[in-house]
């Protein structure tokens, strides 16, 4: 086979997604209107599918004080921090969500992606075991496959799988990690944190969670599904992103553990990648403040799932396990969804599109997220989008 | 337990037959016998998703940890047998 003959194969599967209207790989958005609207393809559009939690993109704070470090601090650091050193700003972000998680080490990635991938590439290596829930993230199963450390997956959110799998290890248990999700972000289920903590607990493995979907909505303080369960003290690492409910870009590990200070040194996507922007850095550290500051964001964001997960099982659709700012909408075959999603585009109303195998079982399904941003009037027109998809 | 790869392979063959069986009810078309050297991809058309679904399946059947890892030269039943068989024998 030809170098570039493997292409095939994609542009087969890139053909069946266009044939509808729009293909859900493509979707632009012309405008950007508000953290919950935008024009696409010369419609206003109510976005649902964009894990804007807290709806602080367009905040005014934070849109100020990425302004202000732009014009202070220029556009770009143009290096990594090994080789080009950190701002100053950098390492006091790094303070301030170890002070967040009450947790005394941080560290700081340029992206969510790369803090998974440098924190699982740092803390494992080939021969040591890794177990990872079967539903985790892309970027949670890449960081274990680049650390060349044996993975053994578990079922999704099953303790008696992971349990046995513990079993299976033998004495190997003693030295594995654990690696979980607070919420699973395609249907929008909590992980059984505390059953996973005192299973980790029981057979001395060490337990990464990331909270990537549940930072700003879970938790008293909103620090994810880890404090929800009241077990954040006995986690060993958080991961998390900037890209969510912080509206910017980026992503953090904090623990407990000094080695944490060590990652830097042994980390190939902390030390071969440029760190984030000076005005990324200020976005970020005042959506932090604006999360601790204000739970009624929180709040309005519960409101809002609650009305969509309820509404969306009152029309008769069948949603994910449980209510979240995540809400999956089953839809069964991949023809089917495609042809809800374009309707819904066509609607006004933006969610994602979800198949196999991106999917977590071979179903298809429409995944809304919801915002403390939206209103009450928007929520009502998705769900109003929703029921006329029932009438065809 | 007899631990060599000729006798896991009917074991993988019949887990394989059950974990498809559905799919096959649905769509009786794509029916097809298992043997040792039925490529699991191009002649089950399993994705590298299902492949490791099945993985869990067959850990759980036998009592033992197989490492996802150990799928990158996995193609055919036999191959898996020989995974497996390794792991047993471990």
């Amino acid at each position: 086979m030809a170098l570039l003959d493997k292409f095939a194969a994609v542009a087969a599967i890139r053909a069946g997604l266009n044939t509808s209207s729009h293909d859900p790989t493509q979707v632009v958005i012309d405008t950007i209107i508000s953290a919950t609207e935008g024009i696409v393809e010369g419609r206003h559009t109510i976005l649902a599918g964009t894990n804007n939690y807290l709806g602080l993109t367009f905040d005014p704070a934070c849109v100020a004080a990425g302004r202000n470090a732009l014009a202070a601090q220029g556009s770009g650091t143009t290096g990594s921090r090994m080789a080009n050193g950190s701002y100053a700003t950098h390492a006091a972000l790094e303070q301030e969500l170890a002070d967040f998680y009450e947790m005394p080490y941080g560290m700081v990635f340029s992206t969510g992606y790369a803090a998974n991938l440098g924190t699982l590439a740092a803390l494992l290596t080939p021969g040591e075991a890794v177990l990872l829930d079967a539903d985790a993230h892309a970027s949670l199963y890449d960081g274990c496959r680049m650390s060349g450390a044996e993975i053994f997956r578990f079922k999704h959110n099953d303790t008696v799988s992971l349990e046995k799998r513990l079993q299976r290890l033998g004495e190997r248990a003693e030295n594995c990690l654990i690696v979980t999700e607070g919420l699973y972000s395609v249907l929008g289920d909590c992980a059984p944190l505390k059953q996973i903590v005192d299973i980790a607990e029981r057979f001395s493995a060490k337990l990464l969670v990331d909270e990537a979907h549940s930072l700003g909505v879970y938790g008293d303080q909103g620090r994810g599904v880890s404090e929800a369960e009241g077990v954040l003290n006995r986690v060993d690492f958080v991961v998390g992103t900037f890209s969510k409910s912080l509206g910017a870009m980026g992503g953090f590990c904090v623990s407990p553990h000094a080695e944490l200070q060590l990652f830097r040194y042994v980390s190939r996507p902390f030390i071969f990648t440029a760190s984030s922007s000076p005005s990324i850095i200020a976005t970020t550290r005042e959506a932090l403040r604006q999360l601790r500051a204000r739970p009624e964001l929180r709040q309005t964001l519960w409101r809002n799932a609650h009305q969509l997960y309820q509404g969306l099982q009152s029309i008769g659709f069948t949603t994910g396990p449980e209510v979240s700012p995540v809400v999956a909408v089953r839809i069964g075959e991949k023809e089917e969804a495609l042809k809800c999603w374009n309707q819904l585009l066509e609607l006004g109303i933006y969610v994602n599109l979800m198949i196999p195998p991106a999917s977590p079982d071979s179903s298809s399904y429409l995944r809304c997220s919801v915002s403390a941003a939206h209103t009450t009037a928007q929520m009502e027109t998705i769900l109003k989008a929703f029921r006329e998809l029932r009438k065809t | 337990m007899n631990s060599t790869k000729d006798s896991i392979e009917p074991q993988i063959i019949s887990l394989l037959v059950s974990y498809l069986a559905p799919r096959w009810e649905a769509d009786p078309q794509a029916r097809t016998e298992v043997t040792g050297t039925t490529n699991l991809t191009s002649d089950l058309t399993l994705d590298s998703f299902q492949v490791m679904e099945f993985l869990m399946e067959i850990e759980d059947a036998l009592d033992i940890a197989v490492d996802m890892n150990s799928l990158s030269d996995v193609h055919t039943v036999s191959d898996l047998a020989t995974v497996v068989a390794s792991r047993v024998k471990a």
